[in-house]
Parts: C-alpha cells; sequence; structure tokens
C-alpha cells in the first residue's frame, strides 16, 4: 500500500499561538485515518495547511511522494485532493450542477460528458431535483452533501472531510456513513475530523488524536478509545 | 437519450429563442434609425450605454467587484484614437482596435489591485482614474492637447460612427453571452460566491480574474473611441468625468447584474427615461439620477430582471 | 525656503487638523456601521454652504455657525439613518448596496448644492482683526488659526467623549464587536443612528472649519473631499478614530510640504499615491485592521 499522503514536522503558527507542533501523519490508498480532537487543537489548521490555503511555518506536505509545500491550492488541488469544509462554503449563487462543474472545468471532457457525470453524482447524493436550484436555497445538511458530491467530481485520490457530521440529523448521518465507506472501498485515502466519535471508530483504519497542535496517540481504534491521555485530553483532569 | 439532457435541450431551445429574439429585435431596430429617420444621437448613446453597463456587468456581476474609477478605461480609450488620428494620422478604423489594447494595458496595469476587498478596491480603483486623469492633463500639450484637448479634425461620419457603435455592441454582448455559459464564466462566479473554495477546488483564481478583467476594460475602451470619433472632440474633463460611472453603474444596477439581458433593459430604461426627463427638467437631470439610484437601491435592489427571477427562480434556465 | 517650509508646516497642521475631524466622523461611520459613505464630502460641503447661507443672509459669524450647524446636522443625520439604513440591513449584500445609495446620496447632495448655488465658488468674506497674526517669522491668517484652536478642541471633546463617557465607550465597544454588544443589551439601531447623526454633525462642522480655512468652496468640491477623507480613514486604519486624527494631520503636513517642494501638478497626485500605496504596503493602515480579498 502506497503512503498517498503524509506530513513531516508540519508547523503553523498566527502570531505567538502554535496551531501546529510538528505534525507527522499519514495515510496509504484505502485507509480511512480519523482526525480527534478538541476545539482548537489544530485539526482544521492542518487541512488548511495541506491543501495549501496557509502556508506552514515550518515542515513539509507530500502527496502521492510529491513535495507541495507551500504551492497554491488550486495547484495542489491538481494533485488529487479534495475536501469538504466544517461550515459548508458552497457557491451560493450558482446552480447545483454548476457548483460540481467548477472543480472540473479544466477536464478536456466535454460539457455534455461532465454535466452528465454532475448529474449522476447529485442522483447519488438524493439531490438531484434540486439541481437547478441555486445553492444557498439548500438546508445545511444538502449543502453538506452538495459538498461531498463536488468533491468527489474530479475523483480525487485522497479526500480530507472535516466534521461532515456536524449538525446533520441521524439519518442523514448514516447516509453520509455510507457513502465515505465507498470512497474508501474505492481506493480512495480519506481523512475524517469529526468529534461523533462513534462514527469515527466505526469507519477509521487508524486515528490520530491531536491536542494543542500535537499529536498526542495515535493508533488503531481500540488503542486509542482507552488511551488515557486522550481522555484526559477531552474530559480533562 | 436522459430525460434530464431531453430537459435540458428544451431550456436550451427557450434560451436561444430569447436570445434570436431580443438579439434580432436590437439588431434590427438599431440598423433602421438612420434609414427611418430617428434621432442618431439618441440612438447612438442608448447603444453606447447599453455597451457600457453590460461591459461593467462583467466585472461587478460576474466577478464581484465595484470599479468606481471604471471611467479610466473609456478616457485611455478616447485619447488613444484621438491621438492616433490626430497626431499620427492614423485611420479611424485602425485607431479604434489600438484603443480596445490601450484598455487592454491599463487592466494589466491595474491587475494588482485585483487582491484588494470591496471597499478598497473600489476606494483605488477611484484614485487610480483620478491619477490617469492627472497624468494625461499634464503631459505636454503637443501630444494631448493640455485643458483644451484633442480635435480630431473634420472625419466625423455620424452614420459610420453609429454603424461602427452598433457593430462594437453587437461584438460585446455576443461575448458576454459567450461568457456567460462558458466556463471561464463559471470559473468567475465561482470566484465571486468563494475565491478561496474555487481555489480550493482547483480554480486559478488570480488567472481567471485577470481574464474577466481585461475582457470587461476592453469594451469600454473602445467604446470611448468610438465617442470620441463620434463627437469630433476629446478632452480631460469629458473623457474622464466620473459621470461615466455613474451612470454604467447606475444602469447596470437598475438592471439587474448577473445576467446578461439586465444591463441591456437597464440601459434602456434608464436612458429612455433620462431623455424624457432632460426634455422637460432639463437642470433637475443630476438630481433625477442622484434620487433614482438612491431609489433602487431601497427598493429594487436586485434591479428589474433580478427581481423578476427572484420570484421566479426557476425561469433562471431560460433567461439569458 | 525656510519660511516656505516653515509656513508649509504650519499650514500642513492647519489643513491637516481639518483632514483629521473629516477622517475621524468616516471612521466612526464605518467602524459601528460598517458603511462606506460616499457621499461624506458632499455632507462637508453641505457644512461650508451652511455656513455661507448663515453668513450672507443672516449675518452669522462663523464662530457662531458652529454650534448651529452641529445641532441642524445632528438631527438631519437622525433622519437620514432611519430613512435610509434599516433597508440596507435587510439586503443580500449590505456592503455593496451600502456602496450604491451612497453614491447615489452623494449625487442628490452635489446636484442639491448645484441647483441651490449654482457651479460658481463661494467663499465667507469674514475677516477677524487682526487679519493675520505673527508666529515666529510668519505670518498666518486668524481665520485659520482660530479654525486650528477649535479643531483641537474638538478633538480634544470628541476624544474625551469616546473615552471617558459611557456614550463614547459604548461607541468604541461597537467597533470593536458589533454582535456582542447587542447581547449585552445595547440597542444597536439607535446606537448606529446616534453614530450616523454624530458623524453627520462632524461632517457639516468641518464643512464650517472649511469655510474658514480654504479660499473658496463649490457645489463639486465635495468629491475631493470624500477622497481626502478615504486616504486619511486608510493611513489611520479603517474604525480607529486615533488613527484617523493622527493620519490626517500627517496627510496634511505631507500634502502641504509637497507643494513647497514639488510642482503643482505633481502635488495634487501626491495624495492619489499615497492612497495606493498604503492599501498596498500596509493595508491595516498605520493603527488598524486588515483588508485583503
Amino acid at each position: 500500500m502506497s503512503i498517498a499522503i503524509e506530513t513531516r514536522g508540519l508547523t503553523k503558527r498566527f502570531g505567538g499561538l502554535v496551531a501546529l507542533d510538528s505534525v507527522n501523519l499519514q495515510a496509504a490508498a484505502g485507509e480511512t485515518l480519523g482526525i480527534i480532537g478538541v476545539n482548537g487543537a489544530g485539526k482544521t489548521t492542518l487541512m488548511n495547511c495541506i491543501c495549501g490555503l496557509y502556508r506552514p511555518d515550518g515542515g513539509d506536505v507530500f502527496i502521492s511522494g510529491e513535495r507541495v509545500t507551500g504551492q497554491p491550492p488550486h495547484v495542489v488541488a491538481h494533485k488529487g485532493i479534495g475536501r469538504t469544509f466544517q461550515v459548508p462554503r458552497v457557491f451560493r449563487k450558482m446552480s447545483l450542477i454548476d457548483n460540481l462543474l467548477v472543480p472540473v472545468l479544466d477536464h478536456h471532457a466535454s460539457d455534455a460528458e461532465l454535466t452528465e457525470r454532475a448529474e449522476g453524482m447529485l442522483a447519488r447524493m438524493q439531490l438531484i431535483d434540486l439541481r437547478h436550484n441555486y445553492a444557498e436555497e439548500l438546508s445545511g445538511g444538502q449543502q453538506k452533501l452538495l459538498e461531498m458530491a463536488r468533491m468527489l467530481m474530479p475523483d480525487p485520490p485522497i479526500v480530507m472531510l472535516d466534521e461532515p457530521f456536524a449538525g446533520v440529523h441521524p439519518v442523514l448521518c448514516k447516509f453520509m456513513i455510507e457513502r465515505i465507506e465507498e470512497m474508501s472501498g474505492a481506493g480512495k485515502a480519506v481523512l475524517l475530523i469529526s468529534h461523533d466519535l462513534t462514527s469515527i471508530y466505526r469507519l477509521s483504519t487508524r486515528v490520530v488524536a491531536l491536542n494543542q497542535g500535537k499529536i498526542i496517540a495515535e493508533g488503531g481504534v481500540g488503542d486509542i478509545r482507552d488511551n488515557p491521555a486522550v481522555i484526559e485530553a477531552y474530559l480533562g483532569t | 437519450m436522459t430525460a434530464s439532457s431531453r430537459a435540458q435541450d428544451s431550456a436550451d431551445r427557450i434560451y436561444f429563442t430569447l436570445v434570436a429574439l431580443i438579439g434580432g429585435a436590437l439588431m434590427i431596430y438599431f440598423a433602421s434609425v438612420p434609414v427611418l429617420g430617428l434621432n442618431v444621437a439618441f440612438h447612438f448613446y442608448l447603444m453606447l450605454w447599453i455597451t457600457m453597463a453590460s461591459a461593467f456587468n462583467v466585472s461587478s456581476g460576474f466577478s464581484g467587484y465595484l470599479p468606481f474609477g471604471y471611467v479610466a478605461f473609456y478616457g485611455i480609450g478616447a485619447f488613444t484614437t484621438a491621438i492616433l488620428v490626430k497626431k499620427a494620422a492614423f485611420p479611424v478604423f485602425l485607431a479604434l482596435p489600438f484603443s480596445g489594447v490601450a484598455g487592454l494595458v491599463l487592466a494589466l496595469l491595474f491587475a494588482p489591485t485585483l487582491r484588494l476587498s470591496g471597499i478598497y478596491f473600489g476606494i483605488v480603483s477611484l484614485a487610480l482614474a483620478g491619477i490617469c486623469r492627472l497624468v494625461i492633463t499634464n503631459m505636454p500639450e503637443e501630444i494631448t492637447g493640455g485643458s483644451f484637448g484633442l480635435q480630431l479634425g473634420s472625419r466625423a461620419h455620424p452614420v459610420q460612427s453609429f454603424y461602427v457603435m452598433m457593430a462594437v455592441m453587437v461584438v460585446a454582448l455576443g461575448t458576454i453571452l459567450w461568457l456567460s455559459r462558458s466556463r471561464l464564466g463559471k470559473a468567475l462566479r465561482a470566484t465571486r460566491d468563494d475565491a478561496d473554495a474555487a481555489e480550493m477546488m482547483g480554480v486559478n483564481v488570480p488567472r481567471v480574474r485577470l481574464y474577466g478583467w481585461m475582457l470587461a476594460a476592453f469594451f469600454p475602451a473602445v467604446c470611448g473611441g468610438v465617442e470620441a470619433w463620434y463627437t469630433n472632440v476629446v478632452d480631460t474633463e469629458t473623457a474622464f468625468n466620473t459621470l461615466i460611472t455613474a451612470k454604467t453603474v447606475i444602469y447596470a444596477v437598475a438592471g439587474g447584474l448577473g445576467t446578461v439581458t439586465g444591463p441591456i433593459l437597464g440601459a434602456v430604461a434608464m436612458v429612455w427615461l433620462d431623455e424624457l426627463i432632460w426634455r422637460q427638467f432639463p437642470l433637475l437631470n443630476l438630481l433625477i439620477l442622484g434620487v433614482a439610484t438612491v431609489a433602487l437601491v431601497l427598493f429594487l435592489p436586485r434591479g428589474i430582471v433580478g427581481s423578476i427571477l427572484r420570484r421566479k427562480p426557476q425561469w433562471r434556465r431560460f433567461v439569458p | 525656503m525656510e519660511l516656505l517650509i516653515l509656513n508649509g508646516i504650519v499650514n500642513g497642521l492647519i489643513v491637516g487638523g481639518v483632514y483629521a475631524l473629516v477622517g475621524v466622523s468616516l471612521t466612526l461611520l464605518y467602524g459601528v456601521l460598517r458603511v462606506v459613505n460616499f457621499a461624506h464630502g458632499e455632507f462637508v460641503i453641505a457644512g461650508s454652504f451652511f455656513a455661507y447661507v448663515l453668513f450672507t443672509s443672516l449675518n452669522v459669524p462663523p464662530l457662531l455657525a458652529l454650534p448651529v450647524a452641529a445641532v441642524a446636522f445632528f438631527a438631519a443625520g437622525w433622519g437620514l439613518y432611519y430613512v435610509l439604513i434599516p433597508r440596507l440591513s435587510r439586503s443580500d449584500d449590505p456592503e455593496l448596496m451600502s456602496f450604491l445609495m451612497f453614491y447615489g446620496v452623494s449625487i442628490t447632495a452635489a446636484a442639491l448644492m448645484l441647483l441651490l448655488f449654482e457651479a460658481d465658488s463661494r467663499s465667507i468674506d469674514y475677516s477677524f482683526t487682526p487679519i493675520s497674526v505673527q508666529v515666529g517669522p510668519i505670518y498666518v491668517s486668524t481665520a485659520r488659526l482660530v479654525a486650528l484652536t477649535i479643531t483641537v478642541a474638538i478633538s480634544a471633546a470628541l476624544a474625551l467623549f469616546l473615552f471617558r463617557t459611557l456614550p463614547g465607550k459604548a461607541l468604541r465597544a461597537a467597533i470593536m464587536n458589533p454582535e456582542a454588544i447587542q447581547i449585552v443589551g445595547v440597542d444597536i439601531v439607535r446606537l448606529s443612528a446616534f453614530a450616523f447623526a454624530l458623524a453627520t454633525a462632524l461632517a457639516g462642522v468641518t464643512g464650517v472649519l472649511v469655510a474658514l480655512v480654504f479660499p473658496a468652496f463649490n457645489a463639486f468640491s465635495g468629491t475631493e473631499y470624500t477622497i481626502i477623507a478615504f486616504i486619511v480613514v486608510v493611513l489611520g486604519g479603517l474604525g480607529n478614530p486615533v488613527g484617523a486624527l493622527l493620519a490626517g494631520v500627517i496627510f496634511g503636513l505631507a500634502e502641504q510640504m509637497a507643494t513647497v517642494f514639488l510642482p503643482q501638478a505633481m502635488a495634487q497626485i501626491v495624495g492619489f499615491a499615497i492612497l495606493v500605496g498604503t492599501i498596498f504596503l500596509r493595508p491595516s493602515g498605520l493603527l488598524g485592521t486588515s483588508a485583503r480579498k
């Protein structure tokens, strides 16, 4: 199994605050890496550094063995990585179909092919009837599904999901879990941030726990669940 | 063929029928103005404003900027044509494309401002237009005519320049129609809605913004050139008049930013209104423009077309 | 040459004081309401015309016109707020819409002044005795010195208000965090109306001072002052009243010194150049917050 994505010594500071402190992690194709930690632990910052939104102050990011540290986000995206956001960032005044077409605008396929693929994606997410609506007309949960579909359009080998279940009702959660299982089943490397420990433990092959920018534990689901450092970080003493 | 691609085909049919109807009506109407003896001047300026408002829409409605110094492109186009015709003995037809190029060059020069957020961009745009005006006013009189401006000589041909303006308008509208359906158009709108997210989805945001900006700069520059030819005179007061930006912005907003038909409708409605008011109350012209703007923002912020589409969102796919 | 420079410095301070006040009122407005008032220059010039009318028809000296203008413009600002602003905050894109709306207000205001006063330049022929005062080796017009004193007094009063009184502190708090201040129970609408009225009153008063300091003004001078206001606000940092005061003085000095050393044409560009330069090199201004898209 090849390493799809890797960070070495990744560090990010905001003024005096150290958001990420020398973080080393890796995920291979077909693996789902769960990332847990309390608010402010650095999880979203990690994703932002990986995809190029933030420039790290130290360390490196490797995608399929290639160093992408410091590259602008659109270059990193083309290396084969997609993501969703904690608070949905859909293109509000564009139709659902157009939202899905954005990541594949520079693909050589014809408009008709891409539109067909987008419609297929929307059908899988059960949003097909709303395909001509503006994204801002969707509910929060629907927007999260839209983001997932948008992320999958260019069929990236690496996907990052930032709190996909936050604020989503249980039936939709179950639906999302099935979609995520499909992703790793298809051979993608999945990075998954969530506070929903049940879902994390169900979906992840490995888990990494962050606290105050540092990795305090990593291993299989069983190791993490009973790890005293993790329990302390979540519950305090 | 799937059911939904059949539906898409019929939506496209309606869309393009509307395009043909509106485009055809515009072309036939304007083409016959000189022939039927209608007011050439009025219709010349109507075409000018339709073009200006539509081009402005590319940078505002499609891209999300408010260039309050938009007149800079118009002015540079006017002066380029005037200087080439008067000082370098260019035939007008050769000078006009150079005006367009001048607009593109200025856009490239101003490109660093595209990084700025809403307010800052607007203010800097205004300041840069001011700098342009001052620079040209202070250039040697042999080149730009100092405070008296330049006269193009007796090369004015009202009917010829009328039809050239019409050609410019048709090309502009055609380009903007293409843009609204094209991949560049989608990239622009995604950038407008959320630039960072667009970038993370693979859109080369700086490059896309630059292309949109250059497109939006080309047409007002050519308009400036054609108008210089039509009126036969160019000076910094009129070529860089802030009222040009004001009218462009207001006409575009009145129709509705973000659609192709919006600025056309807005320009037609407002120019017609302007003509009506001006005939009856020549002194109140500026006042009515100001009050109309405030009223528009308060009561019709999405413009005519925008407000209709808000009520009937299902019509969005059919309306160009 | 030294005389010229000294003159430049003194004039720079005087002019800078006026610019500072123009900037403070605009920055207060932006800070509390997040509204960019394109009509600000027109409000200032309206103040100048107000003093002009009071002087020419009622023989009211400009010094007396100051408090009258303050009250009149405060009331006008209060009313204008309730007519214009509430609908704005309910729209899709309040920032864009407020831009456009105040653009419209500026055109309306300029048009009204044009109708009332025509395009000629006006000035107030009020002279103090003595006409000028000797300050060191140079002579300064008394009117300008009086204006400077008043500017300093107003700035001090404003600083006192913002930092020592409860409504003033509420305003500063609203600038720092508009959401939080509502949570603690402040009626943000009334506070915003107050901020708008205060900013308008300041603009009107500044206009009276403009009439004292500058030789003439006309219906179109508004644009000039709007741009100056923006330069000062950007230089000082959006939403920062102290920054605006500082920046106004610095800009006034820069402008006057530029006319000493550079040809007239270049000097005009200095203002624009400072604005563009600041936004690119230090968008947070001397003391403010960030500007990136």
